[in-house]
């Protein structure tokens, strides 16, 4: 654990950066720190591994005060992720991961075998260990900053913006992947970032901090959402919240999902299924959705490519309920598709459906 | 007699007047020179980028020593210790001190502008990492200065090489013998002889310091396309062309 008390930091001039901060960051968890700029959510991060010294306080590591540590064994022990990566130039890639742990002795060929395990952890295969860093693009770059941070496989995990430098799709895929990664290595991080939506996706708790250094509120997305402590929150959640708070709402057995008819690639318009409104989901061999083709008005005899309209999402049997009602949002026919875990379609839900399921939900939270 | 003469008679390649001979004394003074000048603006250089401290005094020093006319100094040096030294030393410890001068320059702005160009991210992730301050400089920004530091210490070479035939001026050997006796002979053929062989000295070190750079400096630092971000390399040092540092130690 992670422990601020009553921290601050004010410099010289006077500028208070970090106002009486007082926060925990649970074994095991992440915790996010996120506000406007200027809200010392950066200072505060890097007062735990005392890149910045606090001017009064205690910040502490599973009970160790920081301050009784040697800066460089403190550093040692805490993993450091930063936005642009930092990977070192001179290096090739598996050296740059290798670089703490040979630092600290261990023998190269063990240091590069581990490091080559961690390459392939963080999805990078073994043909990128010999390039450097130029040669990677932003996000495989970022990839490998944090391999170099597991190197040494420290308990604490500090990330410093560390997917705001790469373009939306890039940075959503590094999400998705860190958080599995996350999963397997039950890491205490501390994660600075000015995105809400990268907040609310990847942290266990939230600790929203205002300008002048002040906590304003810390807790769960969910709760952040449903339950923002003064209007600075609620703001900073976004507009969006009602929306974003569906993404921590999963949905059950209550959800009704409708058998739906499917057609294929091929097939002869004149004797194919087709709903009442003419909408009809086309499908691969697999019986995977492939797009909503409408049979009323196709170009040939037969249904061909080109027909399909594949502005519909799909969304998880078991996902959350913002996925779901997006799914049906974005279908032409009205109707979500719903697809099992390997991606197979289990049948379409409609957006009524989801309303209904969104009430029932509410109801029993506002019960509890 | 012409040129091609001039390289063909057998007489001039032996002895220490022959052309062997004068290219080792010419060798021999810019090498104790440039090892010189490498011990005093490497540290220097390395104290300056590491800790940004009297950065302004250092450029504003080196941009004066390059100011500073060779030969004059060369005579002022040797009136000055003439009297010190009795032996040929009152004429070689002038000369190696006015080179010296001449290198220390682009050598020091080499390396203190390679520590500060290395990328601020990596020195960043280092510290954060726990690098101690003295292996970030030595695993991190020594090496990232390679490219600048070396650079540096090329355009001291070639100055080095170009100037030393000064020391011809004051009685001493080396390649500048034959522009000086040629000049006080009418051999004309002699005098270009030895501007010649200058050139192409300074052009067999160029080519050795292209080899030394790639054996030395990272691949992952020798890319021809920087990101922009990077802080653009600060002006070389462009040494006189042998042609100019004749002229004027002939007039």
């Amino acid at each position: 654990m992670i422990n601020f008390d009553n921290v601050s930091k004010v410099y010289p001039d006077g500028t208070v950066a970090v106002d009486g901060l007082t926060l925990q960051a649970p074994t095991g968890k992440l915790t996010i720190l996120i506000g406007p700029s200027g809200c010392g959510k950066t200072t505060s991060m890097r007062m735990i591994n005392r890149l910045i010294e606090p001017s009064s306080g205690v910040i502490s590591l599973d009970g160790t005060d920081t301050q009784s540590l040697n800066r460089v064994d403190l550093r040692r022990r805490i993993g450091y992720v930063i936005q642009n990566a930092g990977l070192f130039p001179h290096r090739t890639i598996v050296d740059n991961v290798a670089a703490m742990p040979r630092l600290l002795g261990t023998p190269k060929r063990e240091a590069r075998a581990n490091a080559m395990e961690l390459l392939e952890r963080v999805g990078l295969n073994e043909k990128f260990a010999n390039r450097y860093p130029w040669q990677l693009s932003g996000g495989q770059q970022q990839r490998v900053g944090v391999a170099r941070a597991l190197a040494t496989d420290p308990p604490f995990l500090l990330m410093d913006e560390p997917f705001s430098a790469v373009d939306p799709i890039v940075r959503a895929q590094l999400q998705e992947e860190f958080l599995r990664l996350q999963r397997e290595i039950g890491k205490t991080i501390v994660m600075v970032t000015h995105d809400i939506d990268e907040a609310l996706k990847l942290g266990d708790q939230v600790a929203v901090l205002r300008e002048g250094g002040h906590l304003a509120q810390v807790a769960s997305p969910a709760h952040l959402l449903a339950h923002p402590a003064d209007a600075f929150v609620a703001d900073f959640v976004g507009t969006a919240r009602g929306y974003r708070a569906l993404g921590f709402v999963t949905a059950d057995g209550t959800l009704g999902v409708d058998r739906e008819p499917t057609v294929r690639v091929g097939d002869d318009a004149a004797t194919a299924t087709v709903g009442a409104d003419g909408w009809a989901l086309a499908v691969d061999e697999s019986n995977i959705p492939q797009g909503w083709v409408q049979l009323g008005r196709l170009n040939g005899a037969q249904i061909t490519e080109s027909d399909i309209n594949i502005s519909g999402t799909v969304a998880k049997e078991f996902g959350n309920l913002r996925d779901m009602l997006n799914s049906a949002l974005s279908s032409p026919s009205g109707r979500g598709v719903v697809v099992d875990e390997r991606g197979v379609l289990v049948g379409t839900v409609s957006a009524e459906a989801i309303v209904a399921a969104i009430r029932t939900a509410k109801q029993e939270v506002l019960a509890s | 007699m012409n040129i091609f003469d001039f390289f063909t008679q057998p007489a001039n390649w032996v002895g220490s007047e022959g052309i062997p001979g004068a290219i080792g004394l010419h060798l021999m003074y810019s090498g104790i020179s440039l090892l010189i000048a490498l011990a005093i603006a490497v540290p220097l250089g390395v104290y300056v980028g590491y800790t940004g401290r009297g950065e302004a005094v250092v450029a504003g020093l080196a941009n004066a020593l390059r100011a500073l006319p060779t030969l004059g100094l060369l005579i002022l040096v040797v009136m000055i210790l003439a009297p010190v030294f009795g032996s040929s030393l009152a004429f070689v410890l002038p000369t190696i001190v006015v080179l010296v001068l001449l290198a220390v320059p682009p050598i020091l702005t080499g390396t203190y502008s390679g520590i500060q160009a290395a990328d601020p991210d990596a020195v960043g992730a280092a510290r954060g990492m726990g690098y101690t301050k003295a292996q970030i400089l030595w695993h991190i920004q020594l090496p990232c200065a390679l490219p600048l530091l070396l650079s540096g210490i090329r355009g001291a070479t070639l100055q080095i090489v170009s100037t030393a035939t000064v020391a011809a001026y004051v009685g001493l050997g080396g390649l500048g013998r034959f522009i000086i006796d040629g000049r006080a002979q009418g051999d004309y053929s002699k005098m270009a002889a030895g501007a010649i062989l200058v050139a192409l000295l300074a052009l067999v070190l160029e080519l050795a310091f292209i080899a030394i750079g790639r054996l030395v400096i990272s691949p992952g630092l020798q890319r021809t396309t920087r990101r922009s971000r990077k802080t653009p390399a600060p002006p070389q040092p462009q040494p006189p062309a042998p042609a100019q540092v004749l002229a004027s130690s002939a007039t």
